[in-house]
């Protein structure tokens, strides 16, 4: 047989293509539910970790069902609110935020075109929000959780798409960066509401950080701090409105 | 078994090893070498695709068009790269693995190893010994990829497999060597090493 014909190439690759088609899309379909699963887990335990209840290598070992049922005994309250700080609707306390829909409120804040945001508050008192934005390489997001009715941050947890190993990838696997995020204060008055700077946030002289809204960048990772800084300016902004709202709640309690 | 097939077997695992004596493959080797758990994970995962593609084009190899075979070579290989990372997706145990291992699945499509054996080898040959052709290949980078990584955790981490191995000893654990120029100064010596034993590689 002549397999150099043009009809035959056209012919052969055109089967072959489908075939591969077909084959990947049976896969995608197949093993979505389980993907989604494990994919509900982890974006469990990056909030579980923010609000310091484990860590993030601890709750890994757990494994997913118990990550879940942690989840489930902590979470108090999830619900969504406008960046106006009203609170819009509940939110199912079984599904997850997941980052891609964080994606599509992300422009939702830039745009200014009515943003639902989720707020979740654990049976502590500690509140998560979420943070997205542009990292260097792909999309950055994470978690910060508040102490009880305060601007003062618990603990933060951040993960990312495609940083730099070793370097932009640091704000996800050095816990040493998000450490640094512990006690600060978010100042919602500021159009900044959080830095991460360069060359050194304000220390005291012991050599702990100031409580301000300061934190050290990542040497090497200027971009990834940059989108990061910004993606944190544009989340806890969009959420100014909400966390004044509350802690004066507080006060009137 | 008969001599030739031996020595498809054994060949890539040392004497024509694909990273230190064809120098393919480098990139990941590099990349993904920091836990052993990692490379342990990525080498299985370069072994399933380099041995199935082969045997997939090894049987198509008489129908293929001879001028777009490579972009055949190409879908069949695409298909099988992204199967594992979907397979790796969807268990726990791997999942975690996989996200840290990220674009580097996707990217085994892009070592040559796999296009390279395929090519040289799958096209000319039965699926039989194609197949293994492409396991003991992707067997012998797993196998670098295994050495370097024990030797960046042990000094970089001082654990294996993420088990504590030095720290009883109170060693403190090198910087340096998880950053990626100590994996290219690893893989120098051990390609100085195999030189030394297997004279013929040395140029005069």
């Amino acid at each position: 047989m002549n397999t150099n014909g043009n009809i035959y190439t056209i012919i052969y690759t055109t089967v072959i293509v489908a075939v591969v088609a077909a084959i990947l899309a049976f896969a995608s379909q197949s093993l979505k539910s389980r993907q989604d699963d494990n994919e509900k887990a982890d974006t469990i335990s990056q909030m579980l970790t923010a609000a310091q209840f484990s860590t993030k290598a601890d709750l890994q070992k757990l494994g997913n069902t118990k990550v879940l049922a942690k989840y489930a005994e902590e979470i108090g309250q999830a619900f969504t609110v406008g960046t106006d700080g009203s609170k819009v609707s509940d939110l199912d306390l079984d599904k997850v935020y997941s980052p891609k829909e964080l994606k599509k409120q992300n422009y939702k804040i830039k745009d200014g075109s009515g943003a639902e945001i989720p707020v979740f508050i654990f049976k502590n008192g500690v509140t998560v929000v979420p943070v997205y934005g542009a990292g260097l390489w792909g999309p950055v997001w994470g978690y910060i959780a508040f102490e009880p009715g305060s601007d003062t941050i618990k603990g933060a947890y951040f993960d990312h798409e495609s940083e730099t190993a070793g370097l932009g990838a640091k704000i996800k696997d050095d816990p040493a960066f998000q450490a640094e995020f512990n006690g600060e204060k978010a100042d919602f008055t500021d159009v900044n509401v959080f830095n991460i700077v360069k060359g050194g946030a304000p220390k005291n002289t012991d050599g702990t950080s100031v409580i301000d809204n300061k934190i050290d960048a990542i040497t090497g990772a200027t971009m990834t701090s940059n989108g990061l800084d910004a993606a944190i300016d544009t989340w806890l902004g969009a959420y100014a409105a909400y966390f004044k709202g509350a802690s004066t709640k507080i006060e009137e309690e | 078994m008969d001599a030739k097939l031996k020595e498809t077997i054994l060949n890539p695992i040392f004497k024509g090893n694909p990273i230190t004596v064809l120098v393919l493959g480098i990139c990941s080797s590099l990349a993904v070498t920091v836990t052993m758990k990692g490379a342990l994970v990525m080498a299985l995962s370069v072994i399933v695709v380099c041995g199935v593609s082969s045997l997939i084009l090894s049987l198509l190899r008489n129908t293929i068009p001879s001028r777009v075979r490579i972009i055949v070579q190409l879908v069949v290989v695409a298909m099988m790269v992204i199967l594992v990372d979907q397979i790796l997706k969807s268990f726990e145990a791997t999942y975690a693995i996989d996200k840290q291992l990220s674009v580097y699945i996707g990217l085994i499509i892009t070592n040559c190893i796999v296009m390279g054996r395929i090519e040289a080898f799958a096209l000319g040959n039965k699926p039989w010994p194609s197949f293994l052709d492409g396991v003991a290949n992707g067997a012998g980078y797993g196998l670098i990829l295994l050495i370097v990584a024990f030797f960046r955790e042990l000094l970089g981490s001082g654990t294996l497999f993420g088990v504590d191995v030095l720290g009883w000893l109170g060693y403190t654990p090198n910087n340096l060597v998880i950053l990626p120029p100590f994996a290219l100064i690893l893989l120098g010596c051990i390609v100085w090493v195999q030189r030394s034993i297997q004279k013929d590689l040395q140029e005069k």
